[in-house]
């Protein structure tokens, strides 16, 4: 390649990604406050970024209503995150052209890793809304965040709800359980199963009877994992499915007349996807999958404050968007919203009392959006027991609120799940 | 519990039940590959690109349901013609440019074909899961106690009459003879006359027309998106390469095989070994028998 046509590239590329000669450089002044905001808002990602944004808009909104952040208007410099390699350049991006000294973001654990790893590596302050890869916060990294529990969070929440939701309504104890564990095999998927089979076992003394991982994007056919799973007996099948693959083992395990007492999911993916929903109407009845709250959730349940916030929040989500909040406005508007309690109290960007005021912060369940508390790790990770977390079930084409029961005006429904075409 | 324990009336039940999934599986398995074996055949092009026209039938079912409530069924005779010109129009634009060229350039030129159809997929109706739900979406029929899925005996169904028509048409038709000339020997077909871009056109037209036909057929068990061909393609592949190259009822019997290989391996040692397995055997097959299980001697450097 020649050099001029190498230069008309680089100065193409410079110009697209933000350094043309209009982009905006250095904070502003006096009187607003900029953070950065990555989220995937192009390519394949960029449904959920999307809906990501719409949430942390409306919270900065919320949070301008109160009197901004220490004391200035809250405003963003927003930027792109496609693929790893955009989500660390535009990181660098927002540091050395925004001047930001505080960065959230980003929606997908494939994101999170390489924006989080550039902004230590300028001491600036990564907050992470969403992103749930359990090494995140493994990485001795200085200034980073997550509001959101991890994916060993969301087994850990399984196995709460297995043990002591479940297993009773079962009159069984949960030692008396037998458990088959089934997972697509991506981080996320191994992440919460490894951490569930590890509590399932060590506490509560469950029964294992098989483990299987698979790749969901070459999976055609169900049936022989199904017909194994027959013989093995399972009262539960503890399922991490991706899309496809939930969808097929559900309606092939209905072929098979595989019965078993409950199916337990985390996360908005498979099971806990609206197009689960779409694929299976009322043949979805009993999936349980955890998730934030959703449609029976109870603003009584929550603290007085966090009842206020929720209440604007789901009000001008509802106003914006005309639906109940999803999972993603509610990651990153509960994201945000603890950001700004933050910053209340440190009253400064300064890393380190940033960071004193993020490991002074003690509050208990339902102080906050999603019904959330807070109390952070020393590696910047919110505790699994403050992120609460519900138990969803499929009733009759919608995901609602069933667990745990203070939370939520309705109840779980066919449990034990009985014959597949009893459940009505 | 060993699930390669004795056996018993259970143990025969499974058995029974995991060679109804094997027959069903290949049954899907063929009727994908059929175009491909057909295209790879005569005209000794890798169509990178089958598993997007797969996506595309799909998507032609999806929306067929979705907007006017047309079972699959139905869409699967309107997908005939209209992937047949799908099939022509790519041909003309796209392939008659690589026919001539090296296998590196036909490679190139099918996986780009493949990425944009992808993406276009994307763009046009975005990258959720979508699925049909026509009423006899798993209705199953019983017979002692195995089931079948009703959806899948149909296209098991179609995937061996279609075999045979096409079987039947490259033996006897003048249209087949003229095809099956040109595979074995382009320069020779020229000069006997045979007009070799016509047969190409009709060659890819027909492959693409029962792949899209297969697409609307797979449509109701398979959750719908713009990489959902992917799911299928290298599968196809190695039923091609097991079947011999150009080989109908090679790609048949491959398509039994690879299903036998993934149902046994996913039932005794878990899923995530079926690939390990049947792309060992792939390899195998490659090493030891290039022309493919059930195809000719020296057939694999045909044309080439």
């Amino acid at each position: 390649m020649s050099r001029v046509a190498l230069g008309i590239i680089v100065a193409t590329l410079a110009i697209l990604l933000g350094g043309g000669p209009d982009a905006v450089r250095g904070q502003a002044p006096t009187g607003e406050y900029k953070i950065g905001v990555l989220e995937p808002l192009t390519g394949n990602l960029a449904f959920e970024g999307k809906r990501h944004m719409e949430g942390l808009e409306v919270v900065r909104d919320l949070i301008n209503e109160r009197g901004g952040v220490m004391g200035k208007k809250l405003v963003f410099a927003v930027a792109d995150a496609t693929d790893p390699t955009a989500a660390a350049s535009e990181a660098n991006r927002l540091i050395t052209r925004e001047g930001v000294k505080i960065i959230t973001g980003t929606f997908s654990s494939r994101l999170c890793g390489a924006a989080s790893e550039v902004a230590a590596r300028h001491k600036v302050i990564y907050w992470e809304s969403s992103c749930v890869d359990p090494r995140f916060n493994k990485r001795d990294l200085k200034y980073v965040y997550r509001t959101e529990i991890d994916a060993t969070g969301f087994g850990w929440y399984n196995i709460e709800f297995i043990a002591k939701h479940l297993a009773p309504r079962f009159n069984l104890k949960p030692n008396q359980l037998k458990v088959a564990f089934l997972s697509e095999d991506s981080s996320y998927g191994q992440g919460v199963t490894e951490s569930a089979r590890q509590r399932a076992k060590t506490e509560f003394g469950m029964q294992e009877v098989m483990l299987e991982y698979y790749n969901w994007t070459t999976l055609n056919d169900m049936t022989p994992t199904i017909l194994k799973m027959k013989q093995l007996n399972p009262d539960v099948v503890h399922h991490i499915g991706f899309g496809n693959d939930a969808v097929l083992f559900w309606r092939q395990s209905k072929e098979q007349n595989f019965l078993f007492k409950a199916l337990v999911h985390a996360g908005a993916t498979g099971y806990g996807g609206a197009d689960f929903g779409k694929a299976l109407g009322n043949d979805a009845n009993g999936v349980f999958a955890l998730l934030e709250p959703g449609p029976g959730f109870r603003l009584e349940a929550l603290r007085p404050e966090g009842q206020q916030i929720e209440k604007a929040f789901r009000d001008a989500i509802q106003k914006r968007t005309g639906t109940y909040p999803f999972g993603a406005h509610q990651l990153a508007g509960a994201g945000l919203w603890l950001l700004k309690l933050v910053l209340d109290r440190a009253k400064t960007d300064d890393p380190e009392k940033f960071n004193a005021a993020v490991m002074s912060l003690d509050m208990p369940v339902g102080s906050m959006i999603n019904g959330w508390g807070v109390k952070f790790s020393e590696v910047g990770q919110n505790a699994n027991d403050r992120v609460q977390h519900y138990m969803l079930q499929w009733q009759n084409g919608q995901l609602v609120t069933v667990w745990p029961e203070e939370f939520t005006t309705l109840r779980a429904k066919w449990i034990p799940l009985g014959a597949w075409d009893q459940r009505k | 519990m060993d699930p390669a324990r004795r056996l018993g009336p259970a143990q025969i039940d499974v058995l029974a039940q995991l060679a109804v999934a094997t027959v069903l599986l290949g049954g899907i398995y063929a009727l994908i590959a059929v175009g491909l074996t057909l295209i790879f055949g005569i005209m000794r092009v890798v169509n990178f690109a089958h598993g997007e026209f797969l996506m595309l039938g799909m998507y032609l079912a999806f929306w067929a349901f979705a907007l006017y409530a047309v079972d699959p069924y139905v869409v699967v005779l309107i997908s005939i013609p209209v992937f047949f010109v799908v099939g022509l129009v790519t041909y003309v634009l796209v392939m008659r440019g690589v026919i001539q060229a090296s296998h590196n350039v036909q490679i190139f030129t099918t996986v780009g074909l493949s990425v944009v159809l992808q993406n276009v997929a994307l763009v046009a109706w975005a990258g959720d899961f979508r699925f049909v739900r026509p009423w006899h979406l798993s209705t199953v029929i019983r017979a002692g106690s195995t089931t079948f899925n009703l959806s899948q005996v149909v296209a098991f169904l179609i995937a061996v009459g279609l075999t045979v028509a096409l079987v039947a048409f490259m033996k006897w038709t003048h249209a087949g003879r003229v095809m099956r000339a040109t595979a074995q020997d382009r320069d020779a077909a020229t000069l006997m006359g045979i007009d070799t871009d016509r047969v190409y056109r009709l060659t890819f037209a027909i492959g693409i027309a029962a792949v899209g036909a297969a697409g609307v057929l797979v449509a109701p068990l398979y959750a719908i998106y713009p990489t959902a061909g992917l799911q299928f393609v290298l599968l196809a592949y190695v039923v091609v390469v097991l079947g011999g190259l150009g080989d109908m009822f090679g790609a048949m019997l491959g398509s039994f095989i690879v299903a036998a290989v993934e149902v046994a391996g996913s039932y005794l040692f878990g899923t995530a070994w079926k690939e390990i397995f049947y792309f060992i055997l792939f390899i195998l097959v490659l090493v030891f028998r290039p022309a493919g299980l059930f195809g000719q001697r020296g057939a694999e450097t045909l044309g080439v």
